[in-house]
């Protein structure tokens, strides 16, 4: 069940190594990058969890040493390329290549439980679940854009998607599936289809209700900040001209994209977007994590609004604390609004707390 | 930067067996055979070595014809190594020696693609023992000047004998050097005895080097070639030179070789280089040693009668079976389960 308390491992920016090697045939005959990196694939560092995600930039690729090329390669569409660094093709390759990187970071750095929900610690070396994309849309507006939007993660990704027309059994209890399938430990993303009626959907303001709490980090202990966690959602303006609809305010400072059927790439975009989101949402509270920091501090990994600041107690409870937040800065007019609903709080970004 | 050691281990996985071996049409046709019946004698030979631990050597070049056995030999051992699996199977490689220019041909992705069944070994004029200011700037190899001819023939012949020799090469950034094992012993068959390239016909200054350093020469005289003479002049009887073993021989048949030696008494010619005559000498001595101990000399491992016949069959089963028998007892190779 969904929880203020519903607690997450955290990851260190510092104790957590990424190697993204770009192999081509000039790096696959080459000793010294197969020594190097044959070496970098057998074993973490002390202190460091080291993760190996190699890029077959050709076919070649697989022929690196059996350390290497016994993992799962992201491999680019488009290559071989007859241009090699320019014009339409390769703009294509670069853009699947961001997109794979995009969504295997978000796969390393989402927060795991360190006890699953069978009450065992996963195995060291056990393979990463997949990363799941919640679809929050109300029926009654139609399903198109939410099942292109499961159809392209199906084809297009290795990610998963909470559909409810798919993951709710027949005869079982929907409420149930439905916040177990927004709790679960491998949810990363929500993406809400935003038609007309959505708004005055009881299920879907849940949803995105339930989906936007953020979560207090396991490892925030006594005489430290506290650390939360907010996941991200993107949300689908998928209105027809000329309706209308009530505001949802439990999608705060969510990212909005138009939707429009006949727009090419355009749930590459939206989903690419989210686990975008996704992945910057975890790198920012290991950021966070990696801040020293002192009981009177909340560290958060999202840009803050109302929405979110007030499912945290400690805020509610009206006690004065710096919020730390990513970036570099709200504008004046943001904090003007946050101070002014929240004068206890003193709004500082990593940067300056970093300082 | 490659040094080179004078020690040689016998570990089974330290077993490189060096193939000599070209194909001649006309040779082969008037034993009813062809360039299938060569490649199908390659295959058995070289797939029972690869399974019982040991590598391969090939020095020639990778251009993709018919007559080149560098693509036939990967092919085994990449079938060989899939095939292996799990099985625990240490399935050895091959170790291409390729001497300046024809190592120019290798592209990184024709490397890349071959990478995990053969290390390429280039063989660069510095390392044939070249000065500074005799070597070659790579973009003056196709020429035909003598100066090109001479620098060509004296890193081939550098080739040959280095392949002899533990080699060390240091990569950038790598904290151990790499070995390079040497060759321990070798297979040759066909080959011209003349219109070759180099100072001495391949298959001569192979098996010279091969007998200097006192590995086992497997001499498949059957199939004709440069191997055929060699093999008939070792099963002759007496003191007779053959005429092949002569530099004046050569000189009347391979025009090529002229142009080189004119060209080594005008060049400097690196030290460890012994001149045409010399070899033809040398080899020509283990012929008559081994005319009186010819198992002994080539150390063969194999009886009198079987190193004979191995010289002579031109029957492909009957060759392999020598030769494994042969490699098994000299080389201590291990039996493969049946």
């Amino acid at each position: 069940m969904v929880s203020d308390t519903y607690v997450r491992t955290r990851q260190r920016v510092s104790n957590l190594q990424v190697v993204l090697p770009l192999i081509e045939e000039n790096m696959v005959a080459d000793q010294s990058w197969r020594h190097w990196l044959g070496e970098l694939a057998l074993g973490n560092p002390p202190e460091m969890h080291r993760v190996m995600i190699p890029v077959a930039l050709d076919a070649t690729a697989y022929n690196m040493p059996a350390a290497l090329r016994e993992m799962n390669y992201l491999r680019p569409t488009g290559l071989p390329l007859s241009e090699p660094t320019a014009g339409k093709a390769f703009e294509n390759v670069v853009r699947s290549l961001l997109k794979q990187i995009t969504e295997a970071m978000c796969r390393v750095m989402l927060p795991r439980p360190a006890i699953s929900s069978a009450g065992a610690a996963p195995l060291p070396d056990a393979p990463l679940p997949k990363v799941n994309v919640f679809l929050s849309h109300a029926k009654q507006d139609g399903t198109e854009p939410a099942r292109r939007l499961r159809d392209y993660i199906y084809s297009q990704t290795q990610l998963t998607a909470f559909f409810d027309e798919n993951d709710i059994a027949f005869g079982s209890k929907f409420s149930r599936v439905i916040q177990s399938g927004l709790s679960a430990s491998d949810t990363a993303a929500f993406i809400a289809v935003r038609s007309a009626a959505y708004g005055s959907r009881p299920w879907c303001r849940r949803e995105s209700s339930l989906f936007r709490r953020p979560h207090l980090l396991e490892n925030s202990v006594a005489g430290q900040a506290e650390r939360w966690f907010v996941y991200p959602s993107v949300v689908v303006e998928a209105m027809k001209a000329g309706t209308s609809s009530i505001g949802v305010s439990e999608f705060g400072n969510s990212t909005l994209i138009r939707w429009a059927d006949d727009v090419a790439n355009l749930e590459e975009l939206i989903v690419t977007t989210v686990i975008r989101d996704a992945m910057l949402a975890s790198f920012h509270s290991a950021l966070g994590s990696s801040i020293p920091s002192n009981a009177n501090q909340i560290i958060i990994n999202t840009l803050p609004d109302p929405t979110t600041l007030l499912h945290i107690p400690r805020i509610r409870a009206g006690a004065p604390h710096d919020l730390l937040y990513p970036g570099r800065g709200l504008s004046g007019l943001e904090l003007a609004i946050l101070s002014d609903l929240f004068p206890a709080l003193t709004f500082r970004s990593f940067e300056e707390a970093l300082l | 930067m490659t040094s080179v050691s004078k020690y040689r281990s016998t570990a089974i996985a330290d077993n490189v067996v060096a193939f000599s071996i070209s194909y001649q049409r006309e040779n082969m046709l008037a034993r009813g055979m062809g360039l299938e019946h060569l490649r199908e004698l390659l295959v058995r030979l070289a797939r029972p070595i690869l399974r019982q631990g040991a590598s391969l050597a090939y020095g020639g070049n990778w251009k993709d014809t018919e007559d080149n056995f560098v693509f036939p030999l990967l092919r085994v051992v990449s079938a060989e190594q899939e095939d292996s699996g799990d099985s625990g199977l240490q399935i050895g490689k091959l170790y291409n020696h390729s001497p300046w220019p024809w190592y120019l041909d290798i592209t990184p992705k024709i490397e890349a693609q071959w990478i995990n069944c053969c290390r390429v070994v280039r063989i660069t004029q510095r390392m044939a023992g070249l000065s500074d200011a005799d070597i070659l700037p790579d973009a003056s190899a196709d020429q035909a000047d003598a100066r090109t001819l001479f620098n060509k023939a004296i890193t081939l012949s550098a080739m040959r004998r280095l392949m002899m020799q533990e080699m060390w090469i240091d990569n950038p950034d790598v904290p151990q050097p790499e070995r390079i094992p040497p060759v321990t012993a070798r297979i040759l068959l066909g080959g011209k005895a003349d219109s070759y390239a180099g100072f001495l016909p391949g298959i001569f200054e192979e098996a010279l080097v091969t007998l200097q350093s006192e590995c086992p020469v497997y001499i498949l005289g059957g199939f004709g070639g440069a191997a055929e003479v060699l093999a008939n002049a070792l099963l002759a009887s007496g003191d007779e030179r053959p005429r092949e073993l002569t530099l004046d021989w050569h000189r009347a048949n391979n025009p090529a070789l002229v142009t080189l030696l004119d060209g080594a008494r005008k060049f400097a010619v690196p030290t460890h280089l012994a001149s045409v005559e010399n070899s033809l000498d040398a080899l020509f001595g283990f012929v008559l040693k081994a005319r009186a101990d010819l198992p002994g000399t080539l150390r063969t491992g194999l009886s009198d009668p079987e190193t004979r016949e191995l010289l002579r069959t031109s029957n492909i089963a009957n060759a392999v079976h020598l030769v494994r028998a042969g490699l098994m007892n000299s080389k201590k190779l291990p039996q493969l389960p049946a």
